[in-house]
């Protein structure tokens, strides 16, 4: 009863991006909710395999679960512990450093213009670094501007994120009554068909958020090696940060090459080879990421077409914006499923006969000794 | 004698047990078990899967009759009658073929379900109890083979 036995039809297709089109709007109405359940899914699909392993040995899921949950949330508070001290010093002067760093990217951009006239008439006839000066004498004054509103709203977001841990315990220590409460409610002709929805669901979802945080892994490692050998400083942070600003397709990478580039252009003003190894390195791993990690991790979890992968994207994106960017992947993994799965009950006519069969049964015992 | 007698198993554990695919599975193992198991009830007559279908599920009987038998063809395509402790489907939950027949409820029945993702899975985790589980099936497809031999070695006398 493999669900993926046919492919849908047109139809099936529309309401598969159709329904995601929707959800996108729907989670992003209450993207406060959303933001920590996708955190708590991470965290459920990261702990269930140790869970799963303690259930083995005889604790109950109860007991499993929250044994799991303790250790990560006591591993989460010594990492914070050890944290909090050095963030503190530097969160205070954390748009200092932002505006620092900013404007070492403008600086970069104005040396490289300069030198770009210096060796071409074209470009000195346009007159582009003097003209960007201007602009960028202009900007620099307001950086502070554009970076405030982002750092509260990023402070006003980060009490939500404690629900995280709390979601993700209720997800281990209920998610297999809840899968088993779902079944229940199946009836009898389309059980076994109904499971094998809800375990290919699973299996998506499963497949999807650990896909990421493997490519999470791979991204951190190999963009901390590459620039370790370039020679930035805290190369493993700048690459976690790189790796998981990447959760955001196309927009992500765009992000976190940016990134490397202003460290680079601020922290090595007079070394330019710098920032163009760090943009080499970062073309060098987005292709690795493409046509390696990629594939091996999330492409395979999903099944999905690439075009209809890339242009999901782009959908999500205007449908929703970043969040869309982010949500419509794993989405539309779960629509596809549950798409697929309707269409094919639905065009079953001997399992509808069997439900006609059954309820009629059931009527009849319910009717019974009513009359006469 | 023993220096710790051993625990009786709680109720539900020990009804448990007394299925024949479970037989050899102690408390932890049976606790494992148990919440990998759908329970589900059929009315007399109700379908429970049809020939042709691919088998997803294995079927325990708790409570009343299931029978067996080859589709649209009424008293004549019985090929057998289940029981309490009995179960079916394990066939083409083993190779993911179609159901070969068609089982129905003989009469207003409790099963429990096992589903064949479930059962894949414990297989990969828990060696121990998917090898007692898995030998358990072997001794019972045994006796299907040596019941169906000795039917047609009848059947040649005849």
């Amino acid at each position: 009863m493999s669900l993926r036995r046919r492919g849908p039809g047109p139809v099936v297709w529309a309401g598969i991006i159709a329904g995601t089109c929707l959800l996108l709007v729907l989670l992003q109405k209450v993207l406060w909710l959303t933001v920590p359940c996708l955190f708590a899914l991470l965290l459920y699909y990261f702990l269930f395999s140790p869970m799963q392993w303690l259930m083995y040995r005889g604790l109950s899921r109860e007991q499993s679960a929250t044994t799991v949950m303790a250790l990560c949330l006591l591993v989460m508070g010594v990492f914070f512990g050890l944290m909090l001290p050095w963030a503190a010093g530097h969160l205070l002067d954390g748009q200092s450093i932002a505006t620092r760093y900013v404007q070492g990217g403008m600086g970069l951009l104005e040396r490289s213009l300069v030198a770009l006239e210096k060796s071409s008439h074209l470009f000195a006839n346009a007159h582009l670094a003097e003209k960007l000066a201007t602009r960028l004498d202009v900007l620099s004054g307001g950086i502070e501007a554009y970076i405030e509103p982002v750092v509260t709203a990023i402070l006003a977001w980060a009490p939500t994120l404690l629900l995280t841990p709390f979601l993700a315990y209720f997800f281990l220590r209920d998610g297999g009554r809840f899968q088993r409460m779902l079944a229940s409610a199946l009836p009898n002709a389309f059980f076994e068909r109904g499971l094998c929805l809800l375990h290919e669901v699973d299996r998506t979802t499963r497949a999807y958020f650990q896909g990421l945080l493997r490519l999470t892994v791979l991204d951190t490692l190999t963009l901390a090696a590459g620039l370790w050998w370039i020679g930035f400083p805290a190369p493993v942070w700048l690459g976690l940060i790189c790796a998981v600003l990447a959760w955001l397709p196309f927009i992500g990478s765009l992000l976190g090459g940016l990134l490397v580039v202003l460290v680079a252009a601020t922290d090595f003003p007079d070394a330019p080879a710098m920032a163009y190894a760090a943009i080499g390195l970062f073309l060098a791993a987005r292709l690795l990421d493409d046509f390696v990690y990629m594939p091996v991790t999330i492409g395979r979890s999903l099944h999905l077409h690439p075009l209809v992968t890339v242009l999901m994207i782009f959908v999500g994106g205007a449908v929703a914006g970043v969040p869309g960017l982010l949500l419509v992947l794993p989405l539309l993994g779960v629509v596809m499923v549950v798409g697929e799965a309707l269409g094919t009950l639905a065009t079953d006519s001997r399992l509808l006969a069997r439900y006609a069969q059954s309820r009629q049964l059931r009527r009849e015992q319910a009717q019974a000794g009513l009359t006469g | 004698m023993r220096l710790f007698p051993r625990k009786s198993l709680p109720k539900r554990l020990s009804r448990l047990q007394a299925l024949s695919l479970f037989a050899t599975l102690d408390a932890r193992e049976l606790g494992i078990v148990e919440g990998l198991l759908h329970e589900r009830e059929f009315l007399a007559g109700e379908v429970i899967f049809d020939a042709g279908e691919e088998g997803q599920a294995i079927y325990i009987v708790q409570e009343g009759q299931v029978q067996i038998c080859r589709p649209g063809q009424g008293e004549n395509g019985l090929v057998a009658e289940l029981g309490p402790g009995q179960f079916f489907g394990e066939l083409a939950l083993l190779d993911n073929a179609s159901r070969a027949l068609q089982a129905r409820a003989g009469s207003v029945c409790k099963m429990s379900v096992m589903f064949r993702a479930d059962l894949m899975n414990l297989l990969e985790v828990d060696a121990k109890v998917s090898s007692k589980i898995a030998l358990q099936l072997a001794r019972h497809l045994g006796r299907v083979v040596r019941a169906a031999t000795a039917g047609a070695a009848m059947e040649v006398r005849l």
